[in-house]
């Protein structure tokens, strides 16, 4: 978990307590749900905003949060979900203003690979998932991070389980030109 | 998990670290619980409402409802109900007599333009009007696309 430049806000004076209790709760899970947000939407403004309904919704559920073992694991299943709340909000427009062919293909560099640091190499990740369409990376992303199966995401999604399949197939053939020019694979270095 | 590729991208994918969330989101989050908290409370969601408020008003809107459905009543098939529901509707409801006088006067007036101007001409009107909000749309649709849509990156939604 990352250490935040932090601020401590009295939200309620009655309950100083519970406030630096949340506060606490919150930097211990921001990085967790700031990643599923920003791993999902493919922008980090939105997934600022998300990350911010996600924790108002827990401060709204603190007296279950605070003692329950599966606190973790409820952020993430909200983060989750408000993201792609967020997708399907946006991707009936999405449809009908845009086509799909119109999705460049994800850039690959023309340098050599060299080696990169650990920061480099996860930028570069989340970079290429950065540049998948989102009809790739949503899918993409709940299978391999969230780890939903693909009917899960079919249903989730709304659409067919072949399209998911294909969706998730280009979107690894589009990252693996990727990975591999900056020599980052799948056995870590 | 048997196809190659899928096993390369997974390890690679599961190797990436949680991003660092930005400094600023646990401001943020405290500064809006703050602003909820400052909120009066009617200005909060129904849910979070005193229990009080909330039954007032529910009781306040079924009241308000059955009382609308009781000047509108003329328009349902038994007349003579109706007529009686208006009645006793408008003898504790007086605005109830107005607004039942407004909608008289807008029903007067849409038979009287009935009766003026040729029904081919209103359906005209009517499918000129769908045409240019159609037309709109489009222009809308292509603007977007043209102006918006190139300058963005593939990756983002548009918001």
């Amino acid at each position: 978990m990352g250490s935040n430049e932090h601020t401590t806000v009295q939200t309620s004076p009655k309950e100083p307590s519970s406030s630096s209790e949340f506060t606490t709760f919150m930097r211990a899970y921001q990085d967790m749900v700031f990643s599923t947000a920003a791993r999902l939407a493919g922008n980090d403004a939105q997934a600022q905003d998300i990350a911010q309904d996600v924790f108002i919704k827990a401060y709204e559920n603190f007296e279950h949060l605070r003692t329950s073992p599966a606190a973790g694991g409820w952020l993430k299943t909200v983060a989750t979900n408000l993201s792609l709340n967020y997708l399907t909000r946006y991707r009936k427009r999405w449809r009908f203003f845009s086509e799909e062919s119109d999705v460049p293909d994800v850039p690959v560099p023309d340098d050599a690979p060299g080696s990169l640091d650990a920061d480099q190499r996860q930028s570069v990740i989340e970079e290429a998932l950065r540049s998948l369409p989102p009809h790739q990376r949503v899918p993409l992303v709940l299978y391999h991070f969230e780890d939903f199966s693909y009917l899960e995401i079919a249903q989730q999604l709304g659409v067919s389980l072949a399209k998911v399949k294909t969706d998730i197939a280009r979107g690894r053939a589009a990252l693996l030109p990727v990975l591999e020019s900056h020599g980052i694979e799948g056995g870590g270095e | 998990m048997s196809d190659p590729l899928e096993l390369e991208v997974s390890r690679a994918l599961r190797q990436v670290p949680l991003r660092r969330a930005p400094p600023s989101l646990e401001s943020r989050v405290l500064a809006e619980i703050g602003r909820r908290a400052a909120l009066p409370w009617w200005r909060r969601s129904f849910a979070r409402w005193p229990g009080p408020a909330r039954l007032g008003f529910t009781m306040t809107c079924a009241a308000l409802i059955a009382a609308l459905l009781a000047v509108t009543w003329p328009w349902a098939p038994d007349a003579a109900l109706a007529g009686a529901g208006a009645r006793a509707a408008g003898s504790w409801l007086p605005w109830a007599r107005s607004a039942l006088t407004l909608i008289d006067v807008a029903r007067e007036l849409e038979a009287a333009l009935v009766r003026v101007v040729p029904l081919d001409w209103l359906y005209g009107a009517m499918a000129a009007g769908a045409l240019l909000y159609t037309a709109l749309f489009g222009l809308g649709a292509v603007a977007y696309r043209t102006l918006y849509l190139n300058t963005s990156s593939a990756g983002d939604f548009p918001s």
